[in-house]
């Protein structure tokens, strides 16, 4: 069916209905820049050694364990044998144990996507069934098994032809978001500044498709790397000026270009000041593609 | 207890001529997960790693290590953080928003990390909440980009509460064409099949709950923790188990265990 090979296989089941299911990876992580340690002294390259920290002799792979650190600095030793117990059995079993709507997922949970496919012939007509199923109702489901060492819970939804599986952080790894922005005061805004913003936001609307997004970092540390290479003097960032409180209702109405202000109005910059539904002319169309697929 | 976690970035939020500082956070974190060190078997001790140069063999200290860029073999142009400051990209430390689109247009599956943003000085309290409000009035995301980890992401804002959270999104090459594995699946449902999960999908709906992305692997981890405490306790000569300490310590592994367990349950009450 694809040329890779499936990181899971197993079934999915939802009452006395099953399915055999591939999960393959759907997103895989970029290569960025990567610099090499090197030591300043001698310019050679750095390796890395395991050693032990009270003798500073080398730790041979065989000889390192696990250890749950205590308070006061000492440690339990563990038996990687006493972890593996602890890890149930794989049943491969992807259980739909509840739905949620989609609109009520909280995405923050999201880790990682991946392609779910049905094994063989047979599984296909369930499988498509299911997926008809989520899409009508506009659901997710939920289902937990062992993957990759750890019972993880997974989050599955109706894409295109397919399923998509995300799997979910553990509650423990995500910090709430009104506990991130507790701190953040509330404050009333002025009606008029809020119209001001909104028709901004009116003038920028647009398309957007990730895919066609170019980083432009590589190119810029080229350059920085070839200026410093040559001994060049590198050139400072500049300040970034700030809205002061007295002077935003300015800013947003120079913004909005009902006011010129002491700088150019490279607010609204191309895009029309008039167009207030997402179109695809000029500026956004260059990095959107005319043929947009359905969101999921 | 995890409100307190230091920014990930810092910079500045702008629309147009409107420019706020603000602070990001990661909205995950694995401070929470029980973790365990490495330890020698023979000895007991910690294994810890450290750098050593590859020529001579001998550790480098910290202060000694460089970043290189290998320019030629074995040639490389040395960059420090303050050198990487200059790069000429306004992404570094400003996150202009070029433009705004409809909330269902942007894939979940272009999802990759989510951070949290906040206004970061008094002085641009007003302007954040000016941008935020708008934005959820409009019932629209913010579309910009901002280098993280040496590389320009494209990102999504997105106002939440009283805050915005910011969304990288992966890379075009990153995510996998999907019809390379949905292209042969047949399109023909079971009929039979659809109604009875329809009918178990209505029945089965729950709202969202932190409940269901609990850990119980995490959980037995720390019961056999406690368990190997115990031991410790009772046996009254916890040196003689891998030497992992006195038995004065008995007392403060309890206490560490305790917080772990404690830890754990309030997280999963505020989630």
């Amino acid at each position: 069916m694809s040329a890779h090979r499936a990181q899971w296989k197993g079934h999915i089941k939802l009452g006395d209905i099953s399915c055999g299911v591939g999960l393959y990876t759907a997103a895989s992580a970029a290569e960025r820049i990567s610099f090499h340690l090197i030591s300043k002294k001698t310019r050679n390259r750095l390796k890395r050694e395991f050693v032990d920290s009270e003798t500073e002799e080398t730790v041979e792979r065989a000889d390192q364990v696990k250890g749950f650190e205590l308070d006061n600095g000492d440690h339990i030793m563990i038996d990687p044998d006493e972890v593996t117990a602890v890890i149930p059995d794989s049943d491969k079993l992807l259980e739909l144990e509840a739905f949620i709507p989609c609109a009520d997922v909280d995405d923050i949970y999201f880790d990682k996507p991946y392609y779910l496919v049905p094994t063989d012939e047979t599984s296909e007509p369930t499988f498509a069934a299911l997926r008809d199923a989520l899409s009508k109702c506009n659901a997710t489901a939920i289902a937990r098994t062992v993957l990759f060492r750890r019972m993880r819970t997974v989050l599955i939804r109706a894409h295109g032809r397919g399923l998509i599986a995300t799997t979910l952080n553990f509650d423990y790894e995500v910090l709430p978001s009104e506990e991130a922005f507790d701190g953040v005061p509330k404050i009333k805004i002025d009606d008029e500044m809020l119209d001001l913003a909104k028709h901004i936001i009116s003038t920028k609307r647009g398309t957007f498709d990730p895919a066609q997004f170019d980083d432009r970092y590589e190119n810029a540390l080229a350059t920085l790397i070839k200026a410093k290479a040559e001994g060049r003097t590198l050139p400072r960032p500049k300040p970034v000026k700030v809205s002061k409180p007295g002077d935003l209702l300015q800013a947003l109405q120079e913004s909005a270009g009902l006011r010129s202000g002491s700088g150019k109005p490279k607010a609204a910059n191309t895009n029309s000041k008039t167009r207030k539904r997402p179109a695809s002319s000029d500026a956004s169309g260059q990095r959107a593609k005319s043929t947009r697929k359905k969101a999921s | 207890m995890m409100a307190s976690r230091r920014p990930y970035w810092s910079g500045y939020l702008k629309l147009s001529l409107v420019t706020c500082p603000v602070a990001m956070t990661s909205a995950t974190s694995e401070a929470e997960k029980v973790r365990f060190h490495t330890l020698n078997k023979q000895t007991g001790n910690r294994v810890v790693s450290r750098y050593v140069d590859s020529v001579t063999g001998k550790p480098v200290k910290e202060s000694d290590e460089a970043k290189g860029y290998e320019r030629a073999e074995d040639d490389y142009v040395i960059l420090t953080d303050k050198d990487l400051e200059s790069v000429e990209l306004e992404t570094v430390r400003t996150i202009d928003i070029e433009k705004f689109v409809l909330r269902e247009s942007i894939e979940w599956i272009y999802l990759e990390t989510p951070f949290y943003l906040t206004p970061n000085d008094k002085i641009g309290d007003e302007a954040f909440a000016v941008i935020r409000d708008a934005m959820k009035a409009e019932n629209v995301l913010g579309i910009s980009r901002v280098v993280l980890g040496r590389r320009e992401r494209a990102v999504v804002l997105e106002p939440r509460g009283k805050g915005i959270v910011v969304w990288t999104l992966r890379f075009g090459d990153e995510v996998r064409p999907e019809k390379d594995y949905f292209k042969d699946i047949d399109e023909t449902p079971d009929a039979d099949a659809k109604t009875e999960i329809e009918r178990l999908i209505e029945k089965r709906t729950r709202r969202w709950s932190a409940d269901m992305v609990s850990d119980p692997i995490q959980e037995s981890l720390l019961k056999l923790i406690a368990k190997k405490k115990r031991a410790l306790k009772s046996s009254k000569k916890p040196s003689r188990s891998h030497g992992e300490g006195k038995g004065s310590n008995v007392v403060d592994i309890m206490e560490a265990l305790k917080r772990s367990v404690s830890k754990e349950l309030k997280s999963r009450k505020s989630a």
